[in-house]
């Protein structure tokens, strides 16, 4: 830091990009091979680009990833992030700027489940959801996971904490109710942390796989993944030519890019904010 | 309240009439009613879809229940079979495995690519992003892909061994070897996260300690090690239970998705097992002592973790 040398600075570079090559290289390389030819995926020594791009892959592909599918992924992800907006926002709200003697008792049992992983919560809540008749249904793709809220309470109470008190009360003595201060004064404020946990939580239901595949066994409502899971092998196996896979787990990770490359800043700062680091 | 706050005490004992008081409480009253209903929502949803399944899968471990039947009551039938189970010790094996061959390689990995990524150079920011990208893709999309890197002929690890004139393992179905490679899948999926944190913490380390070190004469590597590492200890920590929580859930989904729990059950951690249980065998009540049964391991998992770090900091 205090002197560098020249081929230190070249190592240094060298350094950053080919670890960053190594993390980003199977992405690219479902990319690349979703425009490859039979041959071209075969051929030795293996190509790193395609010889031209091979859109029937994606025709191929579009028939198991087919549009109905993408609608009824579209559909459940953003479902999800309304509920667990709606459901999480005006908790928050309570928790941190009405006076309210439970906080504590009330945080730490909405809290709790964080520290317990998905493969414990899965059975038992199918069972639940099994005995609402949810089963096959959109609502249990949606319901069960917009109530977890645990990550939304944190992000958006911390958020309402750090608003002055005095913002709250000289509305307050304006003659505004609680749901007018939440509605008009807070809510507006909360526009930038809103979007943060929309764009995490939007990528998270997006991407969710477990619960869909155990929840909708009916083909009319499969997710996005769970009409990609057969051709990864595993249990619900079949078998479908290298190159077309790949153009469909590449058409499966375009929203998830999209946002990724727009709103690159707030994922990250979600991420962060999400464990209560930042 | 605050209001009051700035007055006199005694001036205000003297205006507290009788009504006054009573309004005061009144407008408490009223301000937790307001605070209940704007609870009320998400504490129902909260309660059935995440409180009320813990509370189903106590009941069910008391139970037989095959999905479409009345459960019915068999006591401590499942309990007895649970630790009697060789296949549930087996996957209890491999599910510590994964815990330990996961949270410690992905911690290390994603501190010292943090420590890479964060390096204060022009342009390192957008060769940043290349090191997030993992978190793009789901499970299935990240299994489809891994699939097919692993693939025996065309994959490119078996174009490589064949380079070298050397003859690739099946990667997904070869005892011995699918294990580590699944678990090289779950590392690369769960590193992105472990690297954000890590570079805000990094970022929080005064740059005028490294300064110091370095006119004491201490090299980039031991800056790295007795400076960096302990000061982010506290987001080592948050990344370490971070893990594994998701190393526990993780393997279930990726085995799934790649192995089926194959090859000769050396990917199916409990997780799976009690998947199966459930899901193919319709065993509800036996599925669920099984779940119940790996939260309590996870229970007893933190307790051990936590003393165990109070006994490292008493020692220190």
């Amino acid at each position: 830091m205090i002197r560098t040398s020249k081929p230190y600075m070249v190592f240094r570079y060298t350094l950053i990009a080919v670890c960053g090559l190594i993390m980003a290289f199977p992405l690219f390389y479902m990319v690349s091979r979703s425009f490859m030819t039979p041959a071209e995926v075969e051929a030795m020594p293996p190509r790193l680009l395609p010889g031209g791009l091979v859109w029937e892959n994606y025709v191929e592909a579009a028939k198991f990833v087919t549009p109905h599918v993408i609608a009824n992924s579209l559909f459940v992800a953003i479902s999800i992030v309304v509920m667990q907006l709606a459901l999480a926002l005006p908790a928050a709200f309570a928790l941190s700027k009405v006076p309210f003697r439970w906080t504590g008792i009330v945080m730490g049992f909405l809290l709790l489940p964080m520290f317990i992983p998905s493969s414990f919560t899965l059975i038992p809540t199918f069972i639940v959801a099994f005995k609402l008749g949810m089963l096959n249904t959109f609502a249990g793709l949606i319901i069960p996971i917009g109530s977890t809220i645990s990550v939304g309470i944190l992000l958006f109470r911390q958020f309402f904490a750090s608003l002055p008190d005095g913002l709250v009360e000289a509305a307050r003595i304006d003659g505004a109710g609680w749901f007018r201060v939440f509605w008009s004064v807070t809510l507006p404020l909360a526009a930038p942390i809103i979007t943060t946990f929309s764009v995490v939580t939007f990528i998270t239901a997006w991407n969710l796989y477990l619960w869909p595949q155990v929840i909708a066994t009916d083909p009319n409502l499969a997710v996005i993944n769970v009409a990609l899971a057969p051709i990864a092998g595993g249990s619900t196996f079949r078998y479908v030519s290298p190159a077309i896979g790949l153009a469909g787990a590449t058409i499966g990770v375009l929203p998830s890019l999209l946002i990724f490359i727009v709103g690159q800043k707030w994922l990250v700062r979600g991420m962060a904010a999400g464990t209560g680091l930042e | 309240m605050r209001v009051t706050t700035n007055q006199n005490p005694q001036a205000q004992a003297e205006s507290d009439t009788d009504v006054q008081i009573k309004s005061r409480r009144k407008r408490r009253r009223k301000d937790e009613l307001i605070a209940w209903t704007l609870l009320a929502p998400g504490l129902i949803a909260f309660a059935i879809f995440v409180i009320l399944p813990g509370l189903g899968a106590l009941a069910l471990s008391f139970m037989d229940w095959r999905l479409f039947d009345n459960p019915s009551f068999v006591g401590l039938k499942h309990i007895v079979r649970l630790f009697k189970d060789q296949n549930m010790w087996k996957s209890l094996g491999v599910t510590v495995w994964f815990l330990i061959l996961g949270v410690i390689p992905t911690t290390v990995i994603g501190f010292l690519l943090a420590v890479i990524a964060s390096s204060p150079l022009r342009g390192a920011g957008g060769l940043r992003v290349l090191y997030f990208t993992p978190m793009i893709a789901s499970s299935a999309i990240t299994a489809v892909l891994w699939s097919n890197l692993y693939k025996p002929k065309f994959g490119i690890f078996a174009q490589i061994l064949s380079a070298f004139g050397a003859q690739a393992p099946n990667w997904m179905a070869a005892p011995g070897i699918t294990r580590p490679a699944l678990a090289i899948v779950l590392i690369w999926s769960a590193l992105p996260v472990v690297i954000i944190l890590y570079i805000a913490g990094i970022q929080k380390v005064p740059t005028d300690v490294y300064a110091a070190a370095a006119l004491d004469g201490a090299n980039k590597w031991q800056q790295l090690w007795s400076i960096t590492w302990p000061m982010v200890f506290p987001t080592t920590s948050v990344i370490a239970v971070l893990m594994f929580i998701t190393f526990l859930g993780s393997p279930l989904e990726y085995a799934l998705l790649m192995t089926d729990g194959g090859p000769l059950g050396e990917t199916q951690t409990l997780g799976l097992y009690a998947f199966k249980m459930a899901f193919e065998r319709r065993d509800m009540g036996y599925a669920s002592a099984l779940a119940l049964w790996q939260l309590a391991l996870i229970g007893i998992a933190f307790l051990v973790g936590r003393s165990s770090a109070k006994l490292l900091r008493s020692i220190r």
